[in-house]
């Protein structure tokens, strides 16, 4: 990837999670809603994490910000960002300006996240004083410049309130107010649902842009192959907590190796291709209270599941630069591998 | 069988320097469903296509054109005597979390409307509770699992499935399916669409399908029609298959190039067509509706609105075959869609 870092001498950071598990507390006892999560963002590239729902994908991305809310707890595991150290060890004013300055973070349905009762650029100078920014003329430069880049009127913009505003504007505006404090770290949580087609193909195309141009590190969540294979380097399936299948974006589409991926691409309707080869997956996600305990959380709705899912859990393996945790996918390599020594 | 004819709804905004102003939703829209059809209107936010479904199923009143059921025009109607009329259209929801009573058993959710049916049709009390079994498992569930239980308790997937079988309470004609997928899991998706299709196969159901995802309108049956809305008008219309594959319009072009290509089985279509600005609201009228944000806009689509036909089109035969019609000066043919990589 190469960047212009021209205007921003920083480079981007790299992120890396290692072995995560948040638990949610229920009437069971507590369940994993992410469970030993291994998953690392490289310097300067697009990360699009897909999962349904129930697959522990917001969880994930609001461990970026050791943000998950209680009945939710992060049990195990640490979050390092390279010029932060591990945000999970930080508390209280230190995170809090973490938060902003370091993390940028886009929610979900950005539309309805903003204040009503305020203007955009009284929401922005709120976020200006609360990071002790000093210059705020300059803040409100960099904003309007942002939302100029975005193809918005910025001063119009910045006199708005969210009603005035379509869904397509108000995304912008959360993306911009991600990024004014300067973060290098950006987590979009479903940036384009809701939106339409056209106005998703322009925000993906700005994401991407301004990714390049401001030398980010990026996570974009969604539950939308099809956003994610537009916009992202790398792409990781969730599925029940677990990180199933991680690897380049065209490498993982073009040849799925966890049975989950595969269903899940064949499961895509497409405007191209034979629709008697598409169907849907067998069964339904599954919840906390529904995750199996021992086993491979997939196993029941698997088309290749062999007697050792039931009992063990597979662990990721790593191969040319790809991660797949899975039984089957596993011995279909060693099988081929014996075949050649052969 | 369904017909609408020059359907023009118009909603008045308050406020504003000048009054009133007023928005027209839809502009003059004729479209037919037949029996076991399947119909898909694809457009974006404020097209009018929600509105014209509430329209098709009764539930909101149109200002101009005639909507004929079963040879009957609805205006010839008084409001109490189109209801059986209307019934017999059934619209199934966006959002299966909120379309369902929480308080209400699904066991509940059925019979009321059954009761109402037995009573219509002579049948006997008995007969509700087997239907409602019926019903459940017509839609691919099973009743005993799902009879006892409150919507709370079953996933999204399952809830749209009960508020199918909800619509089929009624015997209806035409199922009117707004957004029906959009909120369900990606994996389950195409086990709805394939319900759908299912339905009209088995019941002889019509479908109006309205989306804003083109793909998943292949999918509830090759065999049906598209109608491409912008700002209320229909700019392309014609077999699904066939506008998918070569569509003429340029906005049925950028809607189609604005599909997210799957990097590594797919390669874009190599004429992808991107709109010169996003859409604004309020924008006026005259000329062509999308003269301002098209990339191929000539001066004369600034000044004359191009009307639905087959005027200046790449006059191939297999197009009018399929009944393709266009609104634009200037049709052209262009491959906007990806393409499989093995292909």
């Amino acid at each position: 990837m190469t960047a212009d870092t021209t205007a921003h001498d920083i480079e981007a950071p790299g992120v890396r999670i290692r072995d995560l598990t948040v638990v949610y507390k229920t009437p069971a006892g507590e369940l994993p809603a992410v469970r030993g999560v291994d998953l690392a963002l490289a310097p300067g590239t697009i990360t699009g994490v897909v999962g349904e729902s129930g697959s522990g994908k917001s969880t994930l991305a609001l461990s970026l910000l050791n943000a998950v809310q209680p009945p939710g707890r992060i049990a195990a595991g640490s979050v390092e960002i390279d010029g932060l150290g591990d945000v999970l060890t930080l508390r209280g004013e230190d995170l809090r300006r973490a938060r902003g300055r370091q993390v940028g973070y886009v929610f979900q349905a950005a539309q309805n996240s903003l204040n009503p009762l305020k203007t955009i650029g009284k929401q922005l100078l709120d976020l200006g004083r609360s990071h002790d920014v000093e210059d705020l003329r300059g803040l409100v430069r960099d904003a309007k410049d942002l939302l100029a880049r975005m193809g918005m009127d910025g001063a119009r913009v910045l006199d708005s309130y969210q009603h005035e505003l379509s869904g397509g504007m108000r995304q912008r505006v959360g993306i911009m107010l991600a990024l004014v404090l300067n973060a290098k770290v950006v987590v979009l949580d479903e940036p384009t649902t809701a939106l339409d087609m056209i106005t998703q193909a322009t925000i993906l195309r700005i994401i991407r842009e301004v990714h390049e141009e401001r030398a980010l590190t990026t996570l974009v969540i969604t539950h939308d192959v099809g956003a994610v294979a537009e916009v992202a380097d790398s792409l990781a399936v969730m599925y029940g907590g677990r990180v199933v299948e991680h690897g380049p974006v065209t490498e993982v589409l073009g040849d799925a190796r966890h049975p989950y991926t595969q269903g899940l691409i064949r499961a895509i309707p497409r405007l191209s291709g034979d629709l008697s080869l598409a169907r849907a997956l067998p069964g339904r996600p599954p919840t906390l209270g529904t995750l199996p305990t021992q086993g491979c959380v997939f196993r029941e709705r698997c088309e290749r599941r062999m007697d050792v899912c039931e009992t063990d859990e597979p662990m990721s393996v790593n191969r040319d630069g790809r991660t797949v945790a899975c039984h089957a996918a596993d011995r279909h390599l060693t099988l081929v591998k014996r075949k050649e020594l052969v | 069988m369904i017909t609408g004819t020059g359907i023009t709804k118009i909603f008045k905004q308050r406020g504003g320097v000048l009054g009133a102003r007023e928005v027209p939703a839809l502009r003059g829209v004729d479209f037919s469903i037949a029996k076991g059809g399947a119909v898909s209107f694809i457009g974006e936010s404020g097209s009018g296509k929600t509105t014209l479904g509430r329209i098709v199923a009764g539930l909101e009143s149109h200002d101009g054109g005639e909507i004929v059921i079963d040879g009957v025009p609805m205006s010839s109607l008084s409001h109490r005597r189109r209801q059986p009329y209307f019934r017999r259209v059934q619209l199934i929801h966006q959002d299966p979390y909120s379309a369902l009573n929480p308080t209400r058993t699904i066991h509940q959710t059925l019979e009321a409307p059954l009761r109402l049916r037995a009573r219509q049709t002579g049948r006997p009390r008995s007969w509700v509770d087997g239907r409602a079994a019926e019903l459940l498992a017509m839609v691919g569930i099973d009743p005993g699992y799902v009879l006892p239980r409150y919507p709370h308790q079953l996933s999204g997937g399952m809830r749209q499935r009960v508020v199918i079988a909800r619509a089929l309470t009624m015997d209806p004609e035409v199922l009117v399916a707004d957004e029906a997928v959009s909120m369900i899991d990606v994996s389950l998706r195409l086990g709805i669409l394939a319900l759908l299709k299912d339905l009209r196969e088995r019941l002889g159901v019509g479908v109006l399908f309205i989306t804003h995802d083109i793909a998943t309108a292949r999918y509830i049956g090759g065999d049906g029609e598209l109608y491409v809305l912008y700002r209320g008008q229909v700019v392309e219309r014609g077999a699904t298959e066939k506008i998918i594959a070569d569509p003429v319009h340029p906005y049925t072009q950028s809607l189609l190039s604005a599909i997210p290509v799957l990097h590594g089985l797919e390669r874009p279509g190599a004429e992808r067509v991107v709109p010169r600005e996003m859409q604004r609201e309020g924008e006026p009228d005259g000329g062509c509706l999308f003269a301002r944000r098209c990339p191929f806009s000539t001066e004369r689509c600034e000044h004359e609105m191009p009307v639905l036909g087959r005027d200046g089109g790449p006059g191939e035969e297999a197009g009018e075959e399929a009944g393709q019609e266009y609104a634009c000066f200037h049709p052209r043919r262009r491959s906007v869609i990806p393409v499989g990589v093995g292909e």
